[in-house]
């Protein structure tokens, strides 16, 4: 009898610990956030004076005002928004329908070209950034929305990904459908597309924040103010914010650019963390 | 509406491996048909071709003596329920029913009109704003059965559509099946290795073995007089005992010699006989438990099986091959008991070395 009271005491101890580490974890996360948020509401005189002034009151809003008055994080934002909403829906249209190929359908050559495809994901971004910008100045491409957007929309990822979505779909459902007289594109869209909504999902959400998040290719392909997305606008400011707006201002800005993801990931929380998960099991 | 369905010189091969040669068969109009056979014996590949979900190599295939075979599935005028009943999972089975109905651009009102029917006969109205995972197995299967109704084909194929249902459930849908075919009287074909549900549903059964048709018949014809040996060991439960024994065939009927010296007189003529050697076959039923010495051969009774309204006897004879009997249900036969086993010379069947055979009895 003792052995079991002991293993569920132990159990009982592991689960508290793990508790622990959990609460010390989000601690540790969100620290910084609150960090932000709290900096963003001090003048900017007085956190010089004194950093600890954090702590206590008086808060203001003036940084939020400025903001919405004189910055262009608003523009910036809307350029992310653009580009990485138009990324992630172009790439879940070509990957869906790249995926219903190679899953699906008999053609000649399907097996190498999917070889092909896959060493997409082998080939870094940083390898073949002077050819591509190269490319896009002779197209003059650079300073555009589908400059920013183009290069991502060759997604080896997503392809490998919804490929191998469509082939653990039963093949019965493609045949019930033959035999229920769809065409198909009516069995794409009808039947076998609505069922990859989870895989869409995953993909989609990693390649908003993926876009969301990228510094590297908008660094050299935006150059004019009016086209910087986020990240890249951001970064600009941040080289001069000690001469003048200051660390409160730069802070209010880091808030409302975080505002977005933030509304991304509370409205799709459920497939956020059934990606993630899904990603650890694979 | 209903069909004739032919099938005429039909060959299949994936790669080099054949999995149908030269097949022919006519179905009637509103026959329930049964392709019963072991897996891999090419049932199911037949099933589908006539579905239009695998090609036909050579050969050809007619409905009504409409040649169908280069026509795509969805123009072939046929419904298939399959294994797996492949609803799609996200839609509503009012949904599931009406896809069909909405790609040949049918009026909503004839859709609801033949959806409600459907639910009424299946008696699944209650079940049509559900979504398939809502549903259990059997109800699953009586929406994969409505969604081939209401497109009122000329025939329904049924791919093992009770494989995936527990016993109980499997003999109901069975019988609801029989009744579905008499009510609607339409041309049915049913794929299955069990050859209970082709006892019971077929109007004739086609046993398929390695590419190529056994047998065609109606089930008696197919349990009393097996064309081959393959058949006669494949349906019936136990399976036909087959003894390796001497046929004498010096008298007007051929007479079987055990090892152990003993003999059963068969009513087979020895006259119809093959040369070569030749296996005794009788069904368990057709084997009595007697005292030692009475019956035809003696054997030690290795296993009992209590069925309840009998008793399988599993009885090794002194060669050491294996009878099954049957006896009363509260046999008083033990194992390790010395038993009599008497053939019941009317039932029992001769094949040869090539699997052909003769029967005692006519059909």
């Amino acid at each position: 009898m003792s052995a079991p009271a002991t293993s569920i005491k132990g159990r009982a101890f592991g689960d508290r610990v793990l508790l622990a580490l959990v609460i010390l974890l989000s601690i540790v996360m969100i620290a910084p956030v609150l960090w932000v948020i709290g900096l963003s509401l001090k003048e900017n005189a007085e956190l010089m004076a004194d950093p600890n002034s954090v702590f206590h009151a008086p808060y203001t809003l003036k940084n939020y005002l400025n903001t919405i008055g004189t910055s262009s994080v608003f523009l910036w934002v809307g350029n992310s928004i653009i580009v990485s909403g138009g990324l992630t829906i172009g790439t879940l249209v070509l990957s869906s329908l790249a995926g219903y190929g190679f899953a699906r359908l008999n053609f000649p050559g399907r097996n190498v070209l999917f070889v092909i495809v896959l060493f997409g994901l082998a080939v870094p971004e940083q390898a073949v950034l002077v050819a591509r910008h190269q490319i896009f100045s002779i197209l003059k491409f650079h300073n555009t929305y589908h400059g920013l957007i183009l290069p991502g929309l060759s997604a080896s990822f997503g392809v490998f990904l919804m490929t191998q979505y469509f082939k653990a779909i039963p093949k019965e459902l493609d045949e019930a459908a033959m035999l229920d007289n769809a065409s198909r594109f009516r069995i794409f869209w009808k039947v076998l597309l609505p069922l990859t909504v989870p895989a869409q999902a995953t993909l989609g959400i990693f390649t908003f924040l993926g876009a969301w998040n990228d510094y590297l290719w908008p660094l050299i392909s935006a150059t004019k103010k009016d086209m910087y997305t986020l990240t890249v606008g951001m970064a600009s400011t941040q080289t001069n914010f000690a001469q003048s707006e200051g660390i409160g201002f730069l802070m209010a800005q880091a808030v409302f650019a975080g505002a977005p993801i933030l509304i991304v990931y509370l409205f799709f929380q459920k497939y956020i963390v059934t990606a993630v998960s899904g990603a650890a099991v694979r | 509406m209903t069909a004739e369905i032919e099938i005429r010189n039909v060959s299949k091969h994936f790669g080099a491996m054949a999995v149908l040669e030269d097949l022919s068969l006519s179905i009637k109009a509103r026959e329930f048909i049964v392709f019963l056979g072991p897996s891999g014996c090419g049932k199911s590949t037949l099933l589908r071709m006539i579905a239009g979900l695998e090609t036909v190599d050579s050969g050809e295939i007619a409905i009504n003596n409409e040649r169908i075979d280069h026509l795509p599935p969805g123009k072939r005028g046929i419904a298939m329920v399959f294994q797996s009943y492949a609803l799609y999972p996200h839609m509503s089975v009012r949904d599931n029913m009406a896809f069909g109905l909405e790609n040949i651009g049918m009026s909503r009102e004839v859709i609801d009109a033949r959806i409600n029917e459907a639910a009424r006969i299946l008696e699944m109205a209650h079940l049509l704003e559900r979504k398939p995972g809502q549903l259990s197995g059997g109800q699953r299967q009586r929406v994969a059965i409505g969604r081939a109704i209401v497109k009122e084909p000329k025939a329904f194929l049924f791919d093992e559509p009770l494989s995936n249902l527990d016993a109980a459930l499997r003999t109901r849908t069975r019988i609801e099946l029989a009744q579905l075919h008499q009510r609607l009287q339409s041309t049915m074909i049913f794929v299955t290795h069990d050859q209970v549900e082709a006892m019971t549903l077929a109007d004739r059964i086609v046993v398929m073995n390695n590419r190529r048709i056994e047998q065609i018949g109606s089930p008696m014809e197919i349990y009393e007089r097996p064309a081959t040996k393959f058949v006669a060991g494949f349906v019936g439960a136990p399976a036909m005992n087959f003894v390796e024994a001497t046929v004498d065939r010096s008298a007007g009927n051929a007479t079987v010699r055990f090892a152990d010296g003993m003999s059963v007189r068969t009513e087979i003529a020895s006259s119809q006989l093959t040369g070569g050697k030749h296996s005794f076959g009788i069904r368990s039923e057709d084997v009595r438990i007697v005292p030692v010495g009475q019956g035809n051969t003696d054997g030690v009774v290795d296993v009992l099986e209590r069925l309840g309204e009998r008793t399988l006897i599993y009885a090794r004879l002194g060669d050491g091959q294996q009878i099954v009997g049957s006896d009363v249900g509260n046999s008083r036969v033990a194992v390790g008991h010395k038993v009599g086993l008497a053939f019941d010379g009317q039932k029992s069947h001769l094949f040869n070395e090539t699997g052909r055979a003769w029967h005692a009895r006519e059909a």
